[in-house]
């Protein structure tokens, strides 16, 4: 198993009934580094997170993550190896506290250690270094009392990323990080994201192809369930099929 | 602290209730069916779980107590703990079924179950005693090697013994809804996807907090037997679990002190109400449905924003900011 | 004529009753994906209605025919005063609301007609035996079937045949697509739930003369139709049919082998069913 490459999918396929979602994806993701997965509706993109994250199960294919095969392994399982994600449609504990909920995250990954029947969650159980230091870099400190569910879209989104950091993972699996976000939350969500990339392994679903383009290693294109191209953004922006799979028009963004 | 309202709550109401109430046994029944709301709430309020089968284990609570009774020679004592295992080994098996199954189809399972219960208790009269129950079952007093501890004798007495019982399982109840696994539950009960998704094993805290849910529930089963003296069928009527969802639901899902409040409320209404109407029943669907449509907190809800609106008239200065808290 | 066939058409007639009450509650979860815990009461009224309406002079007939329109008319006007306010909120409320309202009902029944059960009569033309050869079977069980089973044709037809039915089946799967297509869905969700109320009640008439009327018996359909539709898989309409016949075929055997036991049997078929299928026999994931 080579080390160079940190996630390894080979041959991932997901059928619904007679329906294909994916027909056989191979994806390869080094090391820190951030790694894009884009293309347009429909292409199967967070179907594929599903299959890595363990959200949901493969059909066919296997997945391998550090080394270890992972691909019958439960979602919940895989983030004790090291994987944790964010969700395209917001998903946190909406009463919860945005602190309880950065601690649940932060617990999950020693997740036995939580049928504690006894103790509180509080001193040494609190988690409350990793949550502190996750709040400072959401930039959410003034909101850590606050649920949740009454933030604001663009603090949701943040707090999404911070649910996958808490883990303390390897890799992180945003999809969609900044769908919805109005523009000054989104120059924000775009420094968190490359900072990440210096500390962790990331792969990336995005359409805001500014981000895509200024801040990924590599970018594999998805087109109705397999994959297109994969390259340097670069290669990929002046690829001729990419840009028929997105109409000529999408990928004009980014500073380069 | 927040933490002690609860508990401070539920020793007022206990010390108060023989001050207040003139029958030891009715005093009792409102801490047995506390005791039943608990576990359901554990389910209901902090886990998510809506479960139309806590009727399957307050009925094996008391056919265990009554049999251990009558037909063994095992003293009271363990007798409650041999129902507090059967109820919780119960609700294992039930669960280990029930939990793989989302949302309304787990609602649907405990119900199919709850009947299930009811007509095997009814099929196996040899146990069960059939459609008689089981009859005679003694009220010993508490003894250890021989000496009488507390005698159980009089309606007040027994009383002094279930609070004791229900006020360490309170206290237990509370240490394990604040606890690190407590607090898991609310984030399952919030969102299971994610608490997925963040590593716990979902399916393996429900069945550990049903395991605990069935074994305080079958307590109380016990509890009533042995009030009663009897083990009747009746106990695993569809009617027991609805009653007990009732009560958690009135009194205020999510707050164990409030499941206090939903048995005080139900069983006082039966006793006056009953007298009055015997079709009260109904009242309590009518209030289901307005606590459906807009008290969602119950009780303890109204009771919560009543004190906050009182306390808002004495403080005119600064604000006050109000919780909107979704169950 | 062999007691094991008696027995299995008994058990059809019960089955396809089981079908009738379990068919509505499943079509109307995967539209409304809303569990109908007052479903049962509808059967309760329907059986009592019918009680009340030939108690009155009208003929089973008669009965047959306006009961469930009334029934129907309780269900649509529950469904747009009160249910409809709930779907917002999380499931738990969607049942305990009908719980809510189950429980007003079934106290309404017993202070119109008293706590303990009474009996329905047989109606004149169906009283009586069949006999062809060796084949001896009451006529009116044999009229039962035959109801039921027009009764399933007619709802097929009316799911997979007609507009309303391809409504009903397009917003199982999206409510909002159906509602963007310029069909009223708080409409069609009154009248399919109008529509889940009216075959429970049609179960209640029907079973009436074979089973009378009682307050209680509300419940034990309910836990019936859960079993039926668990077994033949929550959504799918050939599901309910089979599990119907399925869970009235093993009754009724067991009835002859074990007779206390026979009701209990129903829940441990179920519970055979979900270890083996847990989506149910023909079940497809709602």
């Amino acid at each position: 198993m080579s080390t160079e490459f940190l996630l390894e999918a080979r041959q991932v396929t997901k059928h619904y009934g007679k329906f294909v979602a994916l027909g056989g994806v191979d994806l390869r993701v080094r090391r820190n580094t951030v790694h894009s997965v884009i293309g347009p509706n429909g292409a199967g993109k967070t179907t594929l997170f599903h299959m890595l994250t363990g959200t949901l199960g493969v059909t066919g294919g296997s997945i391998a993550f550090n080394g270890q095969d992972v691909t019958r392994e439960p979602g919940h399982v895989r983030v004790r190896k090291g994987m944790a994600r964010s969700f395209q449609v917001t998903s946190l504990f909406p009463t919860l506290t945005v602190r309880e909920n950065l601690r649940l995250a932060a617990q999950g990954v020693n997740a036995r250690r939580a049928f504690n029947l006894w103790r509180s969650p509080q001193g040494h159980w609190s988690c409350a270094e990793m949550v502190d230091r996750v709040i400072e870099r959401l930039g959410l400190r003034n909101q850590e009392r606050t649920a949740a569910g009454s933030l604001s879209h663009g603090q949701q989104r943040r707090l999404e990323v911070g649910m996958a950091l808490a883990a303390e993972p390897k890799a992180i699996f945003l999809d969609e990080p900044t769908s919805g976000m109005g523009i000054d939350d989104l120059d924000d969500m775009k420094t968190l994201i490359a900072d990440l990339g210096r500390d962790y392994t990331v792969v990336l679903i995005e359409h805001n192809m500014g981000i895509v383009m200024d801040i990924s290693h590599t970018v594999t294109v998805m087109q109705q369930g397999r994959v297109l191209v994969e390259g340097t953004p670069q290669s990929v922006r002046d690829d001729e099929r990419v840009r028929t799979a997105y109409l000529g028009s999408m990928i004009t963004g980014g500073r380069k | 602290m927040r933490r002690n309202i609860d508990i401070a709550v539920a020793l007022g109401i206990v010390v108060a209730l023989p001050l207040l109430l003139s029958s030891g046994s009715l005093a009792s029944e409102v801490l047995i069916y506390a005791l039943a709301v608990l576990g359901c709430n554990l389910l209901l309020g902090y886990t998510g779980l809506l479960s139309f089968g806590q009727g399957i284990f307050f009925g094996l609570g008391s056919y265990t107590f009554g049999l251990v009774l009558t037909r063994t020679g095992l003293p009271m004592p363990l007798a409650l703990v041999a129902s507090i295992i059967l109820g919780g080994l119960a609700a294992g098996l039930v669960g280990i079924v029930s939990i793989r199954q989302k949302g309304t189809y787990f609602v649907m399972l405990t119900l199919a179950f709850a009947q299930m219960f009811y007509f095997l208790a009814y099929s196996v009269p040899s146990l069960t005693g059939g459609d008689n129950g089981l009859l005679n079952i003694p009220r010993p007093p508490l003894s250890a090697f021989g000496v009488v501890l507390w005698d159980n004798t009089t309606a007040w007495q027994f009383y002094a013994m279930v609070a004791v019982i229900f006020l360490l399982v309170f206290v237990a109840l509370h240490r394990v809804t604040t606890s690190i696994f407590g607090r898991t539950l609310l984030a399952i009960r919030d969102n299971e996807v994610r608490a997925s998704a963040v590593g716990y094993n979902v399916p393996r805290f429900k069945l550990l907090a049903f395991v605990l849910s069935g074994a305080v529930t079958a307590l109380a089963g016990a509890l009533n037997a042995m009030m009663v003296g009897v083990a009747p069928l009746a106990n695993a009527e569809f009617h027991v679990s609805e009653m007990i969802l009732v009560m958690t639901v009135i009194g205020g899902a999510g707050n164990l002190a409030a499941s206090l409040i939903g048995a005080l409320f139900y069983v006082l209404a039966a006793d006056w109400l009953s007298t009055l109407w015997p079709r009260w029943l109904m009242l309590l669907g009518v209030l289901l449905v307005i606590i459906s449509l807009g008290m969602q907190r119950g009780l303890w809800g109204l009771i919560e924003d009543g004190f906050l609106a009182l306390t808002a008239r004495f403080k005119r200065t600064g604000e006050i900011r109000v919780e909107e808290k979704q169950v | 004529m062999s007691v094991y066939l008696l027995q299995t058409v008994n058990g059809i007639g019960i089955g396809m009753l089981y079908f009738l009450l379990a068919v509505g509650l499943s079509i109307v979860f995967g539209l409304l994906r809303f569990v109908n815990f007052a479903h049962g009461v509808f059967y309760l009224l329907g059986a009592y209605f019918c009680f009340e309406a030939v108690r009155q002079g009208m003929s089973f007939w008669a009965a047959l025919l306006i009961v469930p329109l009334f029934v129907a008319a309780v269900g649509w006007v529950a469904e747009k005063t009160l249910l409809r306010h709930v779907y917002a909120k999380p499931h738990e409320f969607h049942i305990l609301i009908t719980v809510g309202v189950a429980l007003i009902i079934q106290e309404l029944v017993i202070v119109q007609w008293g706590p303990l059960g009474d009996s329905v009569a047989v109606p004149s033309g169906l009283e009586g035996v069949v006999m062809w050869g060796d084949f001896i079977y009451p006529k009116y069980r044999l009229f039962v079937i035959a109801v039921t089973g027009g009764l399933a044709v007619l709802l097929w037809w009316v799911l997979e045949g007609t507009r309303l039915g391809s409504a009903v089946r397009a917003g199982s799967e999206s409510p909002e697509m159906v509602s963007l297509l310029g069909i009223n869905v708080f409409r069609l969700f009154s009248l399919v739930f109008a529509l889940g109320a009216a075959t429970a009640a049609i179960a209640g008439v029907l079973a009436a003369p074979i089973r009378g009327v009682e307050p209680f018996m509300g419940i034990e359909a309910l836990a019936v139709a859960f079993v039926v539709v668990v077994v033949g898989g929550l959504g799918s309409f050939t599901g309910a049919l089979v599990g119907g016949i399925l869970i009235g075929v093993v009754q009724s055997v067991m009835s002859t082998l074990w007779p206390e036991g026979a009701r209990l049997m129903i829940y441990v078929a179920m519970a055979a069913v979900l270890l083996l299928r847990p989506n149910g026999l023909l079940g497809k994931r709602g």
